[in-house]
């Protein structure tokens, strides 16, 4: 029936379908981040086509990542690990499967208005009215799925993974609520405000929280030890639920806002020590023993890479949210490696790791080939390290350059072989993408080959042992 | 237990709505300060600045231009006070600065020369790593430009004259001894600029020297419309001073202001140079494009890019 196959009812259909999702917008998304780096290093790569002028592809660039590959990404995650988790059935995957088509259908509406520019001109928060309205409508229908899943559940305790899911999906939706302002005009620096509260806990409310909880999931699911210690996990929780959310401010540090609420996000900031050191050392616990996995199990080997950097960002993030290291870095383009250490390096891991080990468990197919996954991680892994060196030294130029009031003519060229190697590694990541979607798409879509490979490496293994 | 903990998440969240969200809006009223942007100047009768702001925020320029200057700015013009931005909505303060800040950009430059570099940023500004927006309708450019022209006016003094010396260019003035405007100091200028300059800037004042070819950031082009705009103590100033990050020399090296007659060029021969180069500005429509400079005898044909508006285009494009 056709009501069947668009919203269909097969158990892990909703899961799988937004996994698919995210893998294919994060090629378009992931495509116009490369191609702005590009443009970045050549500036006159591209004249007179405003859908690929930089400052679109770069709205379109950051909404597709956020929004369709690392959001869509996470609700198919989710929608795999809280039925497993409360060892019952989503509670209905034809809503589930109906908010992944709505879901869809507000990233064709993305890519098609932010290429021409349509945008509300606040960072994080460009899309308009019409779309804003979807992805509430889209969310409230996650959130109520997920809330109804739980009610439903078959295990009385809810495992932490779960606690964070159940957090963020009661965030995220109000969060975006106050983000949009597009019904309230608020005067300039009061829309800044709400504008960074909202731009930072999309960040803090949703891809953290989300994606601490799949660390959660992975870690101890892919090396099978039992989770260190209970109690570090709700202190965890509770700090990023106390000291995460007032943190906006951070990112408008110079700028005349209120001094106290600056104080409250640069206290705040620094208190984020605490659960992520918390966190991190529940990780690390977990892992003790199982260190060689890294090795040979490549859910495994993404998780934990995850977690490196994950270490990485927050001992950065607090160091350049002071006072006086922000006076030096701000505006540079040191905060955009930040912001790829973040989502690119530790939740794009997190995801990926997490599709390598969902997507086999929602379809009933082994992966067509291991190779591949090696191959993706390589590229991204040495991909990312070059972007995050290169902007990272531009951005210390950029920094020196605007401290000592060197107009930006005398030091603009010193940056460009910099943005080069950026490009490069965008190359390396993207193509490192793609072999991720070539990969699942001979899993799910080419059945025979795939099994009689599975079929031939688990013999072959036999004969080995 | 569940309970406990769900109301815990609740009542933290909503703490934290109140602290950082609400609280903002009761006690953060700052007072219109006087100082912000008005969006109609004088040149509203050619274009409209607050439509150009819609421009601004649709072409994102945000990205990469802030709208704040901070204490340790230097040359950005007088520090922003909270006041500024009541009517500034949606904000532009942006978060990065690939390019300068552009709180105080109004009357930095001719309006000509603004619109030049959005068609080729690198056609005025040699090396410049900002893209260009060549595929704005003239309307969008006219009223963007009007927009850029009003950043800052509420906050220094009204601009009068677009391109502003140094202070003490402006006294300089006072101790010329040349007539700029007569063809006499001209011609002796174009001795002098045969001599010294056209190596480099071409015979005809194209940019197209010799040297050219071998210089990553080109030559100014003296024949754009925008020069009409210079006054003479600009002109002065920047022959003095050079272009900093460029190889145009200072012809003024070695004088100072309180004993100007040393230098590589003394000041009376300076002086002779603006009276000549005043003169190699055209009207826009008499200003080389691209298609006569081809058939000109270039030193090197630059591959230019296509543009639509060609009366802006850059002799020597790219870079
Ligand atoms: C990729 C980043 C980028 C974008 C996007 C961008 N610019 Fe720029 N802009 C620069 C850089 C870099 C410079 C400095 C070099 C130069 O003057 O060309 C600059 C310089 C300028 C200047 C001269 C400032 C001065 O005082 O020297 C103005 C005015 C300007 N840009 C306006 C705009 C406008 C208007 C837009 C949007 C249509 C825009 N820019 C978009 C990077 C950018
Ligand atoms: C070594 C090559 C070279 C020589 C010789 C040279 N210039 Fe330049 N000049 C440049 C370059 C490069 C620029 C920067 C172009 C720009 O800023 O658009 C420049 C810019 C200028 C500018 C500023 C243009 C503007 O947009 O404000 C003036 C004025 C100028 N030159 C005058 C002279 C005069 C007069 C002489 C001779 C006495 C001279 N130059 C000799 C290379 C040269
Ligand atoms: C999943 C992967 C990625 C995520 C989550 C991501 C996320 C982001 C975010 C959040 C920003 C805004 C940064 C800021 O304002 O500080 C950004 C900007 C940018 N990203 Fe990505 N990105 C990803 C992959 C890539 C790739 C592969 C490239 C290719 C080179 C790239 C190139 C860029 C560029 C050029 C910018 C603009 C920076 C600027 O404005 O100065 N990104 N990205
Ligand atoms: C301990 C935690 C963290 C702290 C204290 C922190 C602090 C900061 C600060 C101060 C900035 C602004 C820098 C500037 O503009 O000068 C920033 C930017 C950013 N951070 Fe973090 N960070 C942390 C963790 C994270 C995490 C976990 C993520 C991802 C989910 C993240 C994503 C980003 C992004 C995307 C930006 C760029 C915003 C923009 O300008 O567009 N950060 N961070």
């Amino acid at each position: 029936m056709l009501v069947d196959r668009i919203l269909s009812n097969q158990e892990g259909s909703a899961s799988r379908n937004f996994m698919i999702s995210a893998i294919w917008w994060s090629l378009f998304a992931m495509g116009a981040g490369m191609f702005a780096g590009l443009e970045f290093s050549n500036p006159d790569l591209v004249h007179n086509v405003p859908q690929l002028a930089m400052p679109h592809l770069r709205m379109w660039h950051v909404n597709g990542v956020a929004i369709g590959w690392l959001s869509m990404g996470y609700v198919g995650a989710i929608y795999y690990m809280v039925p497993s988790l409360a060892k019952t059935r989503l509670w209905s995957e034809r809503l589930g499967n109906f908010t992944m088509w709505a879901w869809n259908l507000l990233m064709v509406g993305a890519f098609c208005t932010l290429l021409n520019g349509v945008t509300e001109g606040r960072e994080y928060a460009e899309l308009c009215a019409v779309l804003d309205v979807m992805a509430l409508v889209a969310l409230a229908c996650i959130s109520l799925n997920v809330y109804m899943t739980i009610v439903h559940r078959k295990v009385k305790k809810l495992y932490v993974s779960l606690w964070y899911f159940l957090g963020a999906l009661f965030w995220f939706p109000l969060v975006y609520l106050i983000g949009q302002r597009t019904f309230v005009y608020l005067p300039g620096l009061n829309d800044a405000i709400v504008g960074w509260f909202y731009g930072h806990n999309i960040l803090g409310m949703w891809f953290t929280t989300v994606g601490v909880g799949m660390m959660y999931y992975l870690l101890p699911r892919t090396t099978g030890n039992p989770l260190y210690s209970h109690g570090l996990s709700m202190l965890g929780f509770w700090g990023i639920a106390l000291f995460y959310a007032p943190t906006g401010t951070h990112h408008i540090l110079q700028s005349p806002v209120p001094e106290w609420l600056k104080a409250i996000a640069v206290i705040s900031s620094v208190f984020l020590l605490v659960p992520v050191l918390t966190v991190l050392t529940n990780f690390f616990m977990t892992m003790k023993g199982k260190w060689q996995l890294m090795v040979t199990d490549m859910p495994t080997r993404f998780t934990v890479t995850s977690c490196m950097f994950y270490l990485f960002t927050c001992v950065q993030g607090p160091f350049q949210a002071t006072r006086w290291i922000n006076w030096y870095v701000h505006f540079s383009q040191w905060v955009v490696g930040h912001a790829h250490l973040a989502l690119l390096g530790t939740f794009s891991f997190i995801l990926s790791a997490a599709i390598y080990y969902g997507l086999p468990r929602v379809s009933g197919r082994q992966w067509h080939s291991q190779g591949l996954i090696r191959a993706h991680w390589w590229l991204k892994f040495l991909g990312f390290w070059l972007m995050l060196a290169s902007l990272t030294i531009a951005g210390l130029v950029q920094a020196a350059g605007w401290q000592f009031g060197i107009p930006i003519d005398q030091w603009s060229m010193q940056i460009r072989p910099y943005w080069f190697l950026r490009a490069i590694s965008g190359i390396m990541i993207v193509l490192g993408q793609f072999i991720f979607a070539y990969n699942t798409y001979k899993t799910l879509y080419t059945p025979a080959r795939a099994e009689a490979k599975a079929r031939a490496k688990a013999q072959a293994a036999e004969v080995r042992a | 237990m569940y309970r406990a903990g769900a109301l815990g998440v609740l009542i933290t969240f909503f703490l934290i709505i109140w602290a950082t969200v609400l609280m903002p809006m009761v006690l953060f009223n700052p007072k219109p300060s006087g100082n912000g942007n008005v969006y109609s100047y004088d040149e509203k009768a050619h274009a409209d600045p607050a439509r150009g702001r819609r421009v601004f925020v649709r072409e994102g320029c945000f990205y990469c231009h802030t709208q704040f200057t901070r204490l340790q700015d230097r040359g950005y013009g007088p520090l922003v006070k909270a006041g500024d931005y009541v009517f500034e909505t949606p904000h532009q303060l942006g978060t990065a600065r690939t390019g300068p800040d552009l709180t105080n950009e109004g009357g930095k430059f001719p309006s000509e020369w603004q619109k030049a570099h959005l068609i080729n940023p690198r056609a005025v500004k040699p090396g410049s790593i900002m893209p260009s927006f060549s595929y704005l309708s003239d309307k969008d450019m006219n009223d963007l430009v009007a927009y850029i022209q009003t950043l800052g006016n509420g906050r220094e003094k009204k601009v009068t004259a677009y391109v502003e010396a140094p202070e003490e260019y402006k006294l300089a003035l006072a101790t010329k001894t040349v007539d700029t405007n007569s063809d006499a100091a001209a011609n002796a200028g174009r001795g002098l600029y045969i001599q010294n300059c056209a190596a480099c800037h071409g015979m005809e004042g194209l940019g197209n020297g010799p040297n050219s070819i071998s210089l990553e950031k080109k030559p100014a082009n003296f024949t754009r419309p925008f020069y009409k705009q210079y006054p003479d103590d600009f002109w002065f100033y920047r022959i003095t001073e050079g272009v900093p990050g460029t190889r145009m020399p200072r012809w003024g090296d070695g004088a100072t202001l309180a004993d100007p007659r040393g230098g590589i060029l003394t000041p009376e021969q300076r002086w002779y140079l603006v009276a000549y180069l005043k003169t190699l500005s055209k009207d826009r429509d008499r200003e080389e494009t691209v298609d006569n400079l081809r058939q000109l005898n270039k030193v090197k044909v630059e591959q230019l890019p296509i543009l639509t508006k060609e009366q802006w285009e850059p002799p020597s494009g790219g870079e």
